[in-house]
């Protein structure tokens, strides 16, 4: 959610819904209009993606109604077809009054529109055995879309979910942050190791825990090196070159060492 | 000065927005000038049924003098019609007769006024049989409140002579001078943005309401009739996601009568229908108020809201409400869920935001909607009135015979399309007229 800061004494409405708008734009990652949205949703998926509206026995209902209905009739129609008989003679007298019959209207128009319907019928005839092919692609086309749907849906719920989420921490973060009191001076100090030498008072005002670290360094630097006492020096300004490995046994474990880490078995320092 | 307004419906338990606006003004000027109210016997808008005895009576010192309607209003002949004029190709004749089908139709009451001896008539609500059949009698003394909002009848084509004709127009918004201007080309007509003051209370009781209602925890507030068209199923739809997203956020009471069903959510109180009394102390104690309607010339409800110095959260896509939060710098507004989640969740958190939202409501309040500052509007406008009589161009006649019965007008719903939408800036010009389009013959 939108955190505007109001320090002067005039809001400025055009420029906070600027903010906000540009706040949506980069949850959204893609810049859509509302126009465009709108446009998105108007597109009538639901009834394809609700599962509730699809029915599952789709291909069957087809199959049964193409099982009980009979095959479209159809007819062969030329130009002779109306002048036909199977009578020789009568075949020959409407051969023979043709022209007389052709006088009185024109049956050409009509015999080339009979003719091309029984033409389209026949091209029907043989698309209809497609059909079933089209409703098993669609028969499948709606079960993924079907599928698809619900998954869209659910990671929808599981974004808002995330998001409500999302949105509770940083509110509570937020006023977690408000509660808390920052105090420049009121640095946690180090906690001496057991054991270890006294801690050294702090300078006044505070000092920086490095330098306090440092210091101590630069005191076990000074140490003679066969002195037993707190602690290896680690990395002395001059270590001695003829007891490099020199068995000590440390009273405690040194400060510098965390304390769970294991001895060493390659021939460095252990309890003898 | 002698003034008559003009109505459809008055009464001290009529609460309709131009209905309420009338009695406001009346009330207001008569301190001023005589006013007289002239109205209809009707009390149900829908029907225009004479309910109220015809005859003078006197409202809260104001004499009110009521006619009775000869016709009442068959809904789904006014229906019919509406659909031929807005959706459809139509003629002159069918505009007026959608005209007299929506009514009140209440000749006696245009006779009245017309033949009556008062300097001005202040004609409320420019759609209605009165306003039109009194506005072309006397022109002269006509001065309208028209109270448009954003639907196909502003298109309609005769309105614009009327427009056009009139002495002077009091305009509720920028957005709707803008809106008129270019449906009508009435940019030359004498015109003023008023809108109205409203009898806020100097001292509502915040914790009275809440003790009464119990209601506990901080709320967001709308009034107003709980419709559809008044966007109340979006609203609904936003708050119930938002309620999902911010399970301690504000909740929502609605104030005023049901016409659709309200969700079952243990976040949405609805109280029903409350007194002024109760209505203010429930927005002192809101926290905001949210108007969710498309369609409005003025919400009063949000001036209220201002005065009392609570922010308010629009719909966007009204652009009078859009208009008014941006000059006043008062109220942010949404035209999707996301921008609703958004600014609601930007006043409800932000106390300072609020606060100076709030502050910003308050003295638009009083610098724009005060009632010295409508009187002082409307007495300027008088004088102006009457001290220009110079010679006006008459108000164009209504066409021939065969001219009225051409249908050769564009429906209204497509010329509204093509008028500029948006809020407006308040000094800017306003925008060029659109010319009512007839069809090539």
């Amino acid at each position: 959610m939108t955190d505007m800061n109001i320090r002067s004494d005039n809001v400025d409405v055009e420029q906070i819904m600027r903010q906000i708008r540009a706040r949506i734009r980069e949850k959204r990652g893609v810049d859509y209009t509302e126009e465009e949205i709108r446009e998105l949703a108007a597109v009538k998926l639901e009834q394809f993606l609700d599962p509730r509206g699809v029915r599952s026995d789709l291909l069957d209902q087809f199959r049964r109604s193409r099982a009980t209905l009979p095959p479209a009739p159809n007819f062969a129609f030329e130009e002779s077809t109306i002048f036909d008989s199977h009578r020789g003679l009568l075949r020959f007298i409407r051969n023979l009054f043709k022209p007389l019959l052709k006088l009185f209207f024109n049956p050409n128009p009509l015999i080339q529109a009979l003719h091309i319907q029984s033409e389209l019928n026949t091209r029907n005839a043989k698309r209809e055995e497609l059909d079933t092919l089209h409703y098993e692609v669609l028969h499948n086309l709606v079960l993924e879309l079907t599928r698809l749907g619900i998954e869209v849906k659910n990671l929808k719920m599981r974004v808002e979910s995330m998001s409500s989420r999302l949105d509770f921490d940083e509110r509570r973060a937020r006023a977690l942050e408000g509660v808390v009191v920052y105090r420049p001076g009121a640095a946690a100090p180090l906690q001496p190791p057991a054991g270890a030498e006294p801690r050294m008072p702090a300078p006044p005002g505070g000092g920086d825990p490095s330098e306090r670290r440092n210091r101590r360094r630069r005191r076990r630097g000074r140490r003679r090196p066969g002195d037993r006492g707190e602690g290896r020096p680690e990395s002395g300004p001059n270590p001695s070159p003829a007891q490099p490995f020199a068995p000590q046994a440390p009273a405690a474990a040194p400060a510098d060492i965390p304390p769970d880490r294991p001895p060493s078995d390659d021939g460095g320092p252990s309890e003898s | 000065m002698k003034l008559a307004v003009v109505v459809q419906r008055y009464g001290a338990d009529i609460n309709g927005g131009a209905e309420l606006h009338a009695r406001y003004i009346a009330e207001r000027l008569s301190r001023h000038a005589e006013v007289e109210v002239a109205t209809t016997c009707a009390k149900d808008y829908v029907t225009w049924r004479n309910e109220l005895p015809p005859g003078t009576e006197h409202v809260n010192g104001v004499t009110v003098r009521r006619f009775p309607v000869v016709r009442e209003r068959d809904p789904r002949e006014f229906g019919r019609r509406s659909q031929r004029v807005f959706e459809h190709e139509h003629s002159t004749a069918d505009e007026l007769a959608w005209l007299d089908s929506e009514g009140p139709s209440s000749p006696e009451l245009v006779d009245y006024v017309s033949r009556g001896r008062f300097d001005f008539a202040l004609l409320f609500s420019y759609r209605y049989y009165h306003s039109w059949h009194i506005a072309r009698r006397i022109p002269d003394k006509s001065v309208l409140v028209p109270t448009a909002e954003r639907d196909p009848a502003i298109a309609l084509g005769i309105f614009g002579p009327v427009f056009r004709g009139v002495r002077g127009v009091m305009y509720n918004s920028h957005e709707e001078r803008a809106m008129i201007h270019a449906a009508t080309g009435n940019q030359e007509v004498p015109g003023v943005v008023v809108g109205v003051g409203s009898e806020v209370p100097a001292r509502p009781d915040a914790s009275r309401f809440r003790r009464r209602f119990d209601l506990r925890r901080p709320f967001a507030i709308y009034i107003g009739r709980i419709d559809e068209n008044k966007g109340c199923g979006e609203l609904f739809s936003h708050f119930q996601r938002y309620a999902a997203t911010f399970p301690r956020g504000l909740d929502l009471v609605l104030v005023g009568s049901a016409v659709m069903p309200i969700p079952a959510h243990p976040r949405i109180h609805h109280l029903g229908f409350l007194s002024d009394e109760d209505k203010f102390d429930a927005l002192a104690a809101a926290d905001l108020l949210i108007m969710p309607s498309y369609f409005e010339s003025l919400s009063m409800v949000a001036l209220e809201a201002w005065a009392l110095g609570r922010p308010v959260l629009a719909n966007g896509r009204c652009d009078v409400l859009k208009g008014q939060c941006l000059r006043s710098n008062a109220g942010l507004f949404y035209e999707s869920y996301e921008e609703f989640a958004e600014t609601l969740y930007a006043v409800e958190s932000n106390g300072p935001l609020h606060n100076r939202l709030g502050q910003n409501g308050r003295d638009y309040f009083n610098r724009h909607y005060a009632w010295p500052v409508i009187e002082r509007k409307y007495l300027d406008m008088f004088a102006r009135l009457t001290a220009d009589r110079g010679p006006r161009p008459a108000m164009a006649p209504l066409p021939g015979w065969w001219a009225r019965r051409r249908r050769d007008l564009a429906p209204a719903a497509e010329r509204l399309r093509q008028l500029p939408s948006g809020a407006a800036e308040q000094h800017d010009a306003p925008p060029r007229a659109v010319a009512p389009r007839r069809r090539p013959a």
